[in-house]
């Protein structure tokens, strides 16, 4: 296998845009990382579109505003993984030598299923019994709050440093910082979740152009190394699980990091999966920040703040940046990118060398999610 | 014409559930006649060794509450707020399920709960559904 690296990368502000259609929510973000990496619209070998409720032919549809059309278009389904599933087709195709240069793109809109949850597969059991994704993260949480003490108002604290961080990011859905007390007098939505402690729904995308290290210094003078694609599915099982240790995420951490040749340790900056502010502190303990138990701690003492030890969703994370679900693994890893670029001013993690994504979804009975995808990039 | 009465509206569950004829539900599971895994909802196929020889098991009436959380916001049709859990049974067998006949502050993790049914929505056509749902356990004789 070859080495990768990233080359070029966009997005377009997360938001609600019911009035664009799909593709002209996302051609602006497949130009920018087109214009970032400094190829020629000929120079991409194949294209790969990560969404999850996009519909039909999403990449094609994408792709024809801009004028990209007679090439490879593969377009990818994998729930909230969508686009980072599809980062890790066009990773594969590059490393494997096929083409020399590829387009990833992540793109959703959401806001064509008007608010509310997020619609799940209805031939799913627990779904057609009620089962609804909150509820899931709520459970986990109660589970948590139960076993290692973590507070309501702790829980609030994520969702705070979310949006202490997404005040910081021009492409973020939401840009006003909040208190723990704004946290827990919002809105209920599934106990012990307010909705500030939910993701937004929302619009957007995001794209990257990625290239083989030998053409790559053709175009970039600061390409972003691949260390570790990975991509796993959940178990199934039919007995008891513990809901306060995601397995998946976990497993995939493992694999990640044998592959990458490097350890939590060495991670300079994450972008995590916070769909729900529990997720996050679990992340925390599955990636090897903190120990299990411990990431309350984590959170409290500022080390994933910025300015901290480890600073986790500089972005704002779903939480404050937003959640169009096929987009944001694309849209994590164009945040990395950047990082490591040296590109995020206020919000730089300074020094940063080596930063890792982890994106993960999909509710299915029985699994704790259907799939993760999890990165490893070094500049 | 005689009006046909339902005690109680149409149950969701399929298969999982049956009503006994005292009115008692019970819920039905798979286990492998080969590998011996157990399975809820029923499956035709083992999802472990693969085998189509499964046979229906009737699961325990009672469990315990591993979870629990009160949903405020869900899909139409749903009566909210409802509580959703799940209950790992004897057989080794976790079951997703609505929490009834209690607040939440009444629920703690690892309690003895009990099956039951329960309303808990209305159709597209503005029916009542049903289906199976877990209770705080109550003391032996106390079925009212
Ligand atoms: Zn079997």
């Amino acid at each position: 296998m070859r080495e990768v690296s990233v080359i070029g990368a966009g997005m377009v502000r997360f938001g609600k845009q019911p009035d664009k259609t799909l593709a002209e929510i996302a051609w602006p973000a497949v130009k920018q990382a087109i214009d970032d990496s400094g190829v020629a619209k000929s120079d991409i070998g194949a294209a790969w579109c990560g969404t999850a409720l996009g519909g039909m032919m999403s990449g094609q549809r994408v792709l024809k505003a801009i004028g990209l059309t007679g090439l490879p278009i593969v377009n990818v389904e994998n729930a909230c993984s969508s686009s980072s599933s599809a980062f890790r087709e066009a990773w594969i195709a590059v490393a494997s030598g096929l083409y020399d240069v590829a387009l990833v793109i992540g793109v959703e809109k959401l806001t064509r299923f008007g608010g509310g949850t997020l619609p799940l597969e209805r031939e799913d059991f627990e779904v057609a019994h009620g089962m609804v994704m909150p509820a899931l993260y709520g459970m986990r949480a109660k589970r948590y709050m139960h076993d290692y003490g973590l507070t309501a108002e702790q829980l609030a604290g994520v969702a705070v440093k979310a949006h202490d961080h997404g005040a910081l990011n021009a492409d973020a859905q939401y840009r006003n910082r909040i208190t723990v007390d704004e946290v827990m007098a919002a809105r209920p939505i599934a106990d012990p979740f307010t909705l500030l402690h939910c993701c937004p729904s929302g619009d957007g995308a995001a794209a990257l152009v990625i290239a083989a290290d030998s053409v790559a210094s053709r175009y970039s003078s600061k390409p972003i190394r691949v260390l570790a694609s990975e991509l796993a599915s959940g178990k199934y099982l039919t007995g008891y699980r513990d809901m306060t240790t995601p397995e998946i995420t976990v497993r995939g951490a493992k694999e990640a990091y044998e592959m990458a040749g490097v350890g939590p340790e060495d991670v300079d900056v994450a972008e995590v999966h916070d769909a729900f502010t529990i997720a996050e502190l679990l992340y925390y303990e599955a990636l090897g920040f903190c120990e299990r138990g411990d990431a309350a701690r984590l959170l409290e003492d500022g080390e994933t703040s910025l300015g901290g030890r480890i600073p986790v969703n500089p972005s704002g994370g779903l939480l404050s940046k937003g959640h169009p679900v096929g987009a944001t693994g694309a849209a994590q890893m164009v945040e990395i990118v950047r990082q490591l670029r040296g590109e995020c001013d206020e919000r730089q993690v300074d020094g940063a060398k080596v930063g890792l994504t982890h994106c993960t979804g999909g509710g299915i009975s029985g699994f704790d999610h259907g799939a993760c995808s999890i990165h490893v990039f070094c500049n | 014409m005689a009006e046909t009465v339902h005690a109680e509206p149409p149950l969701i569950a399929g298969e999982a559930v049956r009503v006994g004829e005292d009115g008692r539900p019970t819920l039905i599971g798979s286990v492998c006649s080969d590998c011996a895994t157990r399975v809820f909802p029923p499956v035709p196929l083992c999802p472990e060794c693969m085998r189509e020889d499964m046979a229906q098991v009737a699961l325990g009436r009672s469990g315990r509450l591993y979870s629990y959380c009160t949903v405020h916001v869900a899909p139409r049709g749903w009566s909210v707020p409802y509580i959703a859990g799940y209950v790992d049974l004897p057989e080794g067998v976790r079951v997703f399920t609505h929490v009834v006949d209690a607040a939440e502050e009444q629920l703690s993790m690892e309690m003895e709960v009990e099956l039951t049914t329960a309303v808990l929505g209305n159709d597209a056509d503005g029916e009542a559904f049903s289906s199976y749902a877990f209770r705080p356990r109550r003391p032996e004789g106390d079925d009212a």
